[in-house]
């Protein structure tokens, strides 16, 4: 009789599991190739011919040893919605939120003109614009960490504009219900301030993070000659 | 891909509804389905394993080694709670689709 555990351990050398696991399918396998082995032979089959019934039941052991490996591979500790997405819009919020606030305690101290016509606005625009100057890094390094985990542009862009999704929720959750709470909140707030300050809080972070998502996805691999696909 | 998903789909029906009746070894639950089938369908070890051992990272099935009174080791699965649950739907589901490819056969012999 064949030594099927012998030939089993020889076919599937280098499979890559973990601990004993590759001497339990083995153990396994040739235990299945034993028995029909011995059923053949009790079926009134040669020894031969049953050896023979034994070995057409696996006719690519290279295929079969990587569909093993790829049915017995441990899931990975993160899923893969947590690596395409949940891990860079984290990044890129945590990152984003990180220059806010540095460049609210060290960036430039402007000096207020008495001139100036719109003296109020100024060191909040300059904080602002040089936030906004930031974030197109933010998404780019974003987007190479969804990119990487094999994310597509959806799962990327998503996850790379999610900074902008608290701001997103005060706009449409948070204001409404200070409106209705407090009269001077609805009386103050006109159109054009509205306007303005959802395109600077909402879709000009959107547009800065989406702009370094977008030079790192699809500008910088041309120039290097090749292109990052996702799965 | 069709194709492939339609196999896929069926032997783990054909593997689920045999475990329902107890625990079985690989070579068993192979057996049972051939005769079952009337050898319609037919596992070789190549198609069983890898499908088995899938269905046990999904927790569907679950295996342990048990000594046989002849000695020998042999690996049992027997169904989980949770493939329990997933049998009925998909035998549904089946059985929907069998049923309307039935019907478009049939139309299509008339």
């Amino acid at each position: 009789m064949p030594d099927w555990k012998e030939l089993v351990r020889r076919r599937l050398q280098g499979m890559s599991l973990e601990g004993d696991e590759a001497t339990e399918v083995v153990e396994e396998l040739a235990a299945h190739l034993e028995e029909t082995y011995q059923t053949s032979l009790n079926q009134g089959f040669t020894k031969q011919a049953a050896a023979q019934k034994a070995f057409v039941e696996v006719r690519d052991w290279k295929d079969l040893r990587s569909k093993i490996e790829s049915s017995r591979k441990k899931e990975p500790h993160m899923n893969t919605r947590v690596r395409q997405f949940w891990l860079p819009a984290l990044f890129t919020f945590f990152l984003s939120q990180v220059a806010l606030m540095l460049i609210g305690t060290l960036g430039p101290k402007v000096y207020i003109s008495p001139a100036a016509i719109h003296p109020r606005l100024l060191p909040p625009n300059t904080l602002f614009l040089a936030w906004l100057a930031t974030l197109p890094l933010i998404g780019a390094l974003g987007a190479y960490l969804s990119t990487r985990a094999g994310g597509r542009a959806k799962s990327m862009f998503s996850a790379i504009t999610f900074p902008v999704v608290p701001f997103l929720a005060f706009v449409v959750i948070g204001l409404p219900i200070a409106m209705a709470l407090d009269d001077h909140v609805a009386r103050a707030l006109t159109l054009p301030l509205f306007l303005v300050g959802f395109s600077a809080w909402v879709v000009f972070p959107a547009m800065a993070l989406a702009a370094g998502g977008w030079f790192l996805r699809y500008l910088l691999p041309r120039s290097n000659g090749s292109r990052v696909t996702g799965n | 891909m069709i194709a492939s998903g339609i196999k896929r789909g069926t032997a783990e029906l054909a593997v689920l509804s045999v475990l329902e009746s107890g625990s079985l070894h690989g070579y068993e639950i192979a057996r049972r389905i051939e005769q079952q089938t009337k050898g319609s369908l037919r596992f070789t070890l190549a198609a069983l394993y890898p499908m088995l051992y899938r269905l046990e990272k999904q927790k569907l099935i679950h295996g342990e080694w048990e000594t046989s009174h002849n000695g020998r080791k042999r690996r049992c699965y027997r169904l989980t709670g949770a493939g329990k649950k997933k049998l009925a739907p998909l035998r549904k589901e089946w059985s929907q689709l069998f049923a309307a490819l039935k019907q478009l056969a049939g139309a299509s012999n008339a």
